[in-house]
């Protein structure tokens, strides 16, 4: 399909919708967090929650190394523990911000403060029930590895901080907190193959290990869960990852094997526009014929999320690679572009081909409150599933996709290292002799 | 056969204009000097260096090849005082460089040739302007460019016959002009090119500050980068692939 037909197409004819969640999204979230707390008091027996069930981790970053390690648990809503798992299905099933948020805050994190280098990481699967703490992240550990959420009980310190300041304008709501005493397995949780593999091989280096486990079929939030837990990596480096750098952890290990995967492959031989939208968030995502190479521009609208002046200019980010990736860390875009990146390669390695890879994200005033980088990986993975627009050269679809974008052509050049220019290579010109 | 003795700053130098864009590379020990040819992973960015035996104190070689592990020579070179010389010696039976500074000695493996990527064809390539410049101009343009941006334009304006260096940042500018006056030769031509930065900075650690240094340009064409070290004892040109701005 030519570009412009493709772009025709592509306007979006969920502006009212938009509209009204966004006018909704403070009142939705406040009657939420009271039915949770009607919830929480039924659950709560003397100061344990029993039949609690737990379908994932939290591990925090606060006062690192001694950081917070909580397990999550939906309390009153413990059949459908499964949907309260960040991943690619929230996605696939339409959640929208409100969605996630009545999850998030829907979640209890039952957390105690503990070491990440806890010598409990040491004695693996044995949490040693004697030692309260040990077990604590023991049980942590078994959440995190198990292939389906698990029947815990857990004891409780205090009285849990419902976390009631959700809908202030730039924080997540985060969901309500406890002090764990101790938690208790009440089931043998099930540990698929690979992951046993992965836990008993003390001797295999985490980026292997990541890396064989996402082979295997498991994706990075699974891979994630089981990093942040240390349950993975050679002995003595295994150690409690906050979740959110082992996000970043995860996208990126896995992003570098696809990327040495397409390293020799050939290019895709004509300039594709693909484009999604997703929570106020949309993509253009243009690939061109050549050496991998790619780069995130993030715009951010006045109003929207970390750009709250409403009356400000366009917020802009960006950071790029060239074919052998970074030397330094990403200072803008932080973990989307990981996640960017990832979805990105995968798709390329899916059809076995390289590719320049440009990636521009815009985010709304729609986009009210930050659900995490989950949104960025699947909604550019998903960016892929439907018809891409052509266009003749990289730098005449740019131009064209600037014109749907809320800055000028000359300022995407000026922030965007691909639109300045393509890094061509030198056998380009040896072959014009 | 390979024997030679060299200064220690001769050999880091040509060391260290390879290692700025390869690992590992091929050394060629022909009987009048070492010629290195090697290209980067993504076919950007290209050196062929050339040491004439004269630059070294004594220097006996027949023609052979040999891989190195560029990081582990350089190390061993690091070892070796201001002034002090650096003794090579090839052993045939092991394949091993023998390495010697004032009576530290160093056997360091060598790497099959064959397991090192091929070396590249140089283009043969048009450039119509040529800018003969001191060391110390590239430098500072690099380097305020640097500042502002992640990739730098070098052309040549016909009319008013200087040559510049632009850098377009998220906000900022750089901008510099040097006429004819200001450099060591100027021959005009068509040339406006966009280079990566990352690339341009690492070559730019090679260029001593007090050398001359050619550049041939072309319009959104490689840019080609000649200067010598060892007192011109030692030869090093640079090719590399630009941005593509138009299309």
């Amino acid at each position: 399909m030519r570009l412009d037909d493709y772009i025709e197409e592509l306007e979006p004819d969920e502006e009212a919708q938009r509209r009204r969640l966004a006018k909704e999204k403070s009142y939705e979230i406040t009657d939420h967090l009271e039915e949770f707390e009607r919830n929480f008091e039924r659950a709560l027996s003397g100061d344990s929650l029993v039949g609690s069930t737990a379908p994932s981790i939290f591990v925090g970053r606060s006062n690192y190394p001694d950081i917070p390690v909580g397990v999550l648990s939906p309390v009153g809503d413990e059949n459908a523990a499964e949907e309260y798992v960040t991943d690619g299905n929230w996605y696939q099933e339409g959640y929208d911000i409100p969605d996630v948020l009545q999850r998030r805050t829907g979640l209890l994190n039952s957390n105690k403060r503990a070491n990440v280098d806890s010598p409990s990481i040491a004695s693996r699967l044995t949490p040693n029930v004697h030692d309260a703490w040990d077990g604590f992240v023991g049980v942590q550990r078994e959440v995190a590895i198990a292939d389906r959420p698990v029947d815990l009980e857990i004891g409780l310190d205090d009285t849990p901080d419902l976390g009631l300041d959700a809908g202030t304008d730039v924080a997540t709501p985060r969901g309500p907190r406890a002090n764990a005493r101790n938690a208790e397995l009440r089931e043998n949780p099930y540990v698929p193959k690979p992951i046993k593999k992965t836990l008993e091989d003390d001797d295999w280096q985490a980026q292997g290990a990541m890396t064989y486990l996402y082979r295997r079929g498991f994706d990075v939030y699974d891979i994630n869960s089981i990093l942040s837990a240390g349950a993975l990596g050679e002995t003595d480096q295994r150690r409690l990852v906050p979740t959110r750098w082992s996000i970043t952890a995860v996208d990126d290990t896995v992003g570098q094997f696809l990327r040495g995967r397409i390293r020799n492959a050939p290019s895709i031989d004509e300039v594709q526009v693909w484009a999604n939208e997703y929570m106020g968030n949309r993509y253009w995502v243009i690939l061109a014929p050549g050496n991998w190479e790619f780069e995130l521009v993030e715009m951010k609208a006045p109003g929207s999320i970390w750009n709250p002046d409403p009356e400000g200019d366009t917020w802009m980010a960006s950071a790029s690679e060239g074919y052998d990736g970074r030397s330094s860390y990403v200072e803008e875009t932080a973990g989307a572009y990981y996640a960017a990146r990832l979805a990105a390669l995968e798709h390329l390695e899916s059809i076995g081909r390289q590719a320049k890879c440009l990636v521009l994200r815009e985010v709304s005033d729609d986009y009210w409150a930050p659900v995490g980088v989950w949104q960025v990986r699947e909604s550019v993975r998903n960016a892929f599933e439907d018809t891409y627009g052509e266009a003749e050269t990289f730098h005449d679809a740019v131009r064209e996709v600037a014109t749907q974008l809320p800055i000028s052509h000359a300022r995407l050049r000026r922030k965007s290292e691909l639109a300045a220019g393509l890094q061509s290579n030198l056998s380009a010109f040896s072959a014009r002799e | 056969m390979f024997k030679a003795i060299v200064s220690a700053e001769t050999l880091t130098s040509a060391l260290d204009s390879i290692s700025v864009l390869v690992d590992e590379c091929k050394i060629h020990l022909e009987e009048d000097g070492l010629e290195i040819r090697a290209v980067d992973p993504a076919n950007v960015g290209m050196v062929d260096l050339s040491l004439d035996a004269s630059a070294f104190e004594s220097y006996e070689a027949d023609g052979g090849l040999i891989g190195v592990d560029l990081s582990r020579l350089e190390d061993i070179a690091s070892m070796a005082e201001s002034g002090q010389l650096v003794q090579l010696e090839l052993d045939e039976e092991t394949r091993k460089l023998q390495i010697q500074i004032e009576g530290l000695e160093y056997t360091l493996a060598l790497i099959d040739p064959d397991s090192i990527r091929q070396e590249p064809d140089i283009p043969d390539l048009d450039l119509p302007a040529e800018v003969v410049l001191e060391g110390k101009d590239v430098n500072r343009s690099v380097k305020a460019a640097d500042m502002v941006s992640d990739h730098i334009a070098l052309g040549v304006d016909e009319g008013e016959e200087y040559f510049y260096v632009d850098a377009e940042g998220d906000t900022d500018d750089v901008h510099l002009e040097l006429t004819e006056a200001d450099l060591i030769d100027l021959q005009v031509g068509p040339a406006h090119s966009l280079f990566s930065l990352d690339y341009l900075k690492d070559m730019n650690k090679a260029i001593p500050s007090d050398t001359e240094v050619t550049l041939h340009l072309g319009e959104e064409f490689p840019v080609k980068i000649y200067f010598g070290f060892a007192e011109g004892q030692g030869q090093v040109t640079y090719m590399l692939a630009p941005r593509i701005q138009s299309d």
